[in-house]
């Protein structure tokens, strides 16, 4: 029955943003979009944190943005 | 005329005096282009995500404002200049839905909505 053991690791994944209805991502929300980056401060792809298109567009946007206001690291600092 | 909005980082080695100066500047010339300055935010100072021109630190002024759109190519053009203008960046604002959305008739609508959020969520 190694069906069952699929089954129990299987685990949908769910756009975080359009569960908690966040309408629009601010780049100047850097704590919010923090999440959403690696510790090297690259931004995170829709296929590991599940959001959805609309919102990993949102994201992209903030993420970059939010960089040239130094408020996120273009890279993380122990790595350039 | 569109509604922007403006971040401009000081060298955090300026005064606030000189800073003060140097927002009622950038007020002025809003004025005289016929814009009106809708907010001024002062975040204060901040550590920057890496260093720009060897600054740790920078002062954060962030700016509202209705201009015509030949101001903000103006405005980038002496912020460039200005050497104690650490980065700025001028985008456009975007309208504010947040505030119809508290509106006392809209509530029950509003009210049902997240229902529906926390099923279809999940499938997404």
């Amino acid at each position: 029955m190694a069906r069952e053991g699929e089954s129990r690791s299987f685990r949908r994944k769910f756009c975080k943003l359009c569960f908690d209805k966040v309408d629009r991502i601010d780049y100047k929300d850097d704590r919010r979009l923090t999440r959403f980056i690696t510790d090297r401060g690259k931004i995170v792809p829709r296929r590991i944190s599940g959001t959805c298109a609309r919102h990993q567009a949102q994201i992209t946007e903030a993420v970059k943005r939010a960089r040239i206001l130094a408020l996120l690291p273009f890279t993380s600092e122990q790595y350039r | 005329m569109k509604t922007y909005e403006t971040t401009i980082i000081f060298d955090p080695g300026l005064e606030e005096a000189r800073i003060n100066e140097e927002v009622d500047r950038v007020s002025q010339s809003i004025g005289q282009a016929g814009g009106e300055v809708i907010e001024v935010q002062r975040w204060g100072k901040r550590k920057l995500a890496y260093n720009i021109r060897k600054r740790r630190d920078g002062t954060y002024i962030h700016i509202k404002h209705k201009s015509p759109p030949e101001l903000i190519a103006e405005m980038d053009r002496r912020f460039r200049l200005n050497e104690s203008v650490l980065r700025h960046l001028t985008v456009l604002a975007q309208k504010e839905t947040p505030v119809a959305a508290e509106e006392p008739g809209k509530g029950a609508e509003a009210a049902v909505a997240p229902a529906e959020a926390a099923s279809v969520g999940p499938k997404e």
